[in-house]
């Protein structure tokens, strides 16, 4: 199915896997991000992957943009450093690339393509996560500028982040056409970022607060149009979707071989625990995860790009490939007994990790509310 | 023309109120209300509304940019089938 050099692309992340992986058990003890793995990243190239050549990237469909991340999850066994690569290129570089301004686009896609400036979005709000319409942050016009006023919570990659997308509020509360994106510099006078968030997974990516004081960001910034804040939201969240899951097969993957080398080697009472039906069922059904993810996952990918809607095919993508994680990831520290609990073996973290799936981009109820909305509900 | 107009206009207050506004009658429906601002249409309903109108009238509704504008009234609903039928949207916002 793959070409060459749709291979070839992903074999330059996958070679990396040791280096990418290292000390990540240690790390995820301080929740140290790893800026030298990170840079290994910005050499790939993969971070440009989906972007316009004419902006420093690499051109590539979104596809092969999976293709290659898919690798990335594979490989590298940091979780949280592949979850702020994938919320990286989706977070600022697809809005831009489909909404932006050709000004805006010049000026910033090159830097997120090389991985020199960091991106993160601002959605949700401390009284608003589903409820994202019920959003209080402010933009109000004033001549040449918006003043963007309040807070804004659980953002990836903030403590590092360059680069801001922040959704905030236009019109009238509620209103699907109320909300309206805006691209914010780090360095913006009343923009100040909040100490890092520990957490129960992915903790070598970092997450915390934003407070926008009377933050006054040029007209000009506004991604798209005023208004069409929700419409891009959720273009960018069928590829925020489809990029970090995808990652999350990659390590689904891995996991499952993991589990059949140890089933296969591990005696116990004289024969290998992978004889008994008990044990190699629950790698069936890790198998069948892996497979019904990666299935749904590509297809909808296939369909977006035919420009058809998948409205549903999202949500369910979604659905399947975060809880599949979730029992895969359970399944794997139940299959190497104590060991798997220790923090050496790295699968008591995935596990960890693998819950924040069903929260982040829209948790498992929401997903579920959705599907039953658009089939009449 | 005008009979297309009136029929796309019949069939958008249909879905409208079928899926909307059980409670409201089409006469009551005005073509030019705000269905965003008044609440009719709510974030999940405008995904519905677009899906809707790509799937019936053929539009590939993914691949233009898609505005909140133009679906924010039964009228402006009716005017992006018509530029989106006669070409006009997919060559004036391609970038």
């Amino acid at each position: 199915m793959w070409n060459e050099d749709q291979r070839a692309l992903r074999a330059a992340i996958t070679e990396l896997g040791d280096v990418l992986s290292k000390d990540h058990v240690a790390r995820e003890g301080t929740g140290e991000f790893a800026f030298e793995a990170w840079d290994r990243i910005r050499d790939t190239g993969l971070l440009g992957l989906p972007f316009g050549t004419e902006w420093s990237g690499l051109g590539q469909d979104l596809l092969t943009t999976m293709y290659v991340l898919e690798g990335l999850g594979y490989s590298c066994r940091d979780s949280g450093l592949n979850f702020s690569t994938s919320t990286h290129i989706v977070s600022v570089g697809v809005p831009l690339q489909r909404f932006g301004s050709r000004t805006l686009k010049k000026r910033h896609l090159p830097k997120i393509c090389d991985g020199s400036a960091i991106g993160a979005h601002a959605i949700t709000e401390p009284d608003g996560g589903s409820d994202i319409m019920s959003m209080r942050t402010s933009a109000e016009p004033d001549g040449e500028k918006f003043v963007l006023h309040g807070s804004k919570t659980f953002i990836t990659n903030a403590p590092i982040a360059d680069l801001f997308v922040v959704y905030a509020r236009t019109g009238k509360r509620g209103s699907p056409a109320a909300i309206t994106a805006f691209l914010v510099e780090r360095d913006t006078p009343g923009l100040s970022i909040g100490n890092p968030m520990s957490k129960m997974g992915l903790r070598t990516s970092p997450l915390s607060e934003l407070f926008l004081d009377n933050c006054r960001v040029p007209r000009s910034n506004v991604i798209g149009s005023v208004g069409a804040g929700f419409l891009i939201l959720d273009h960018v969240m069928k590829w925020e979707i489809l990029c970090s899951f995808i990652i999350n097969v990659g390590e689904m993957q891995h996991r499952l071989e993991r589990c059949i080398d140890y089933a296969r080697t591990r005696v116990q009472f004289g024969q290998t625990i992978g004889s008994y039906q008990s044990v190699s069922n629950k790698i069936v059904e890790m198998k069948i995860g892996v497979e019904t993810s990666q299935k749904w996952l590509y297809d909808t990918a296939e369909k977006l790009q035919r420009h058809e809607n998948v409205t549903n095919d999202i949500a369910i993508s979604k659905l399947v490939t975060s809880e599949n994680n979730v029992s895969s990831a359970l399944t794997a520290v139940q299959i190497f007994g104590g060991y798997g609990y220790t923090t050496e073996y790295g699968l008591e973290k995935e596990l960890r990790n693998s819950v924040a799936g069903t929260i982040y981009s829209g948790t498992s109820d929401i997903q579920r509310q959705r599907i039953a909305s658009m089939i009449g509900l | 023309m005008k009979r297309c107009n009136l029929s796309a206009e019949v069939e958008i207050k249909r879905f409208i109120i079928a899926n909307f506004a059980r409670d409201v009658t089409p006469d009551e429906l005005g073509s030019d209300l705000n269905l965003l601002d008044s609440g009719v249409v709510d974030s999940l309903g405008l995904l519905r509304l677009i899906a809707w109108v790509g799937d019936t009238y053929h539009i590939p509704v993914n691949d233009v940019n898609v505005s909140t504008d133009d679906f924010s009234s039964i009228d402006a609903i009716r005017s992006f089938i018509e530029e989106s039928r006669s070409g006009v949207l997919q060559n004036d916002r391609s970038s």
